[in-house]
């Protein structure tokens, strides 16, 4: 941003002395090469703003986020148990893992009880939720979970 | 473990949908439905991140090959910040 700032600045608005003060900088001081300021005093979060889905009050968006069943990178290999836990795989009485991520909509209208999760049996289903009730901050598909609970 | 040893990386990059926006960039995070409105460095960040977990000190390497940057020790802790945050945006991972 500070960068930006330099060139807009460049043609002589006041408000920023580095740009006015030093000769030869701005856009076509010759260097090829772009400055990247990773902090320089900034807090890092001031680089970030995240609209979500229920504050910007898209229901579309909350409604096609998706929650994988388990998360990739957590449960690789792993099993769904009743409770909603990951087990090893081959655990007695666990679900194989969904071929595919569930919809925030899929999820919403299971957890209400109106229809099951796509493609699963009485039993699947409710270990599916059991897990998806169990997501964690950090965890793929938590904030979708967390954004179906948001009130609109 | 300490963050120096925070191996960081990102998912399909299929997940993100990026659009410049007057010097912002919108990143349209498919699997959480968020839009996250990044300023630099951030895209830079995303784009020398892989599917190769890597350490913080190594993908500042990559970024000072493209970009001249602020002090070496200050600019690795201000970068490992920026990852982190990502991480808890869900736009990076780490293990």
């Amino acid at each position: 941003m500070d960068e930006r700032k330099e060139q807009d600045q460049g043609a002589g608005r006041d408000g920023d002395c580095e740009a006015q003060g030093v000769p030869g900088a701005g856009p076509s001081a010759g260097n090829a090469r772009r400055r990247l300021l990773l902090g320089g005093g900034l807090a890092a979060a001031s680089a970030v703003v995240s609209i979500r889905p229920a504050l910007a009050n898209t229901a579309a968006s909350v409604l096609n986020c998706q929650i994988p069943v388990p998360d990739p990178a957590k449960g690789m290999g792993q099993m769904i148990a009743p409770d909603g836990k990951l087990v090893p795989k081959g655990t007695k009485g666990a679900f194989p893992a969904s071929s595919k991520p569930f919809t925030g909509e899929e999820v919403k209208a299971a957890l209400r009880g109106g229809r099951s999760l796509p493609g699963t049996s009485y039993e699947q289903n409710r270990a599916y939720l059991n897990y998806i009730r169990r997501l964690q901050n950090g965890t793929s598909g938590f904030t979708c979970y967390a954004s179906l609970q948001m009130p609109r | 473990m300490t963050q120096a040893e925070r191996l960081y990386y990102r998912d399909d990059p299929d997940e993100m949908l990026l659009r410049p926006l007057d010097g912002l960039t919108l990143i349209y995070h498919r699997p959480s439905g968020i839009t996250h409105i990044v300023d630099s460095p951030v895209p830079e960040i995303l784009a020398a991140l892989s599917h190769e977990p890597l350490p913080a000190r190594l993908l500042l390497e990559s970024l000072s090959a493209d970009y001249d940057l602020e002090g070496e020790g200050e600019a690795l802790d201000n970068l490992a910040a920026h990852l982190e945050e990502l991480c808890a945006l869900g736009l990076a991972r780490a293990r």
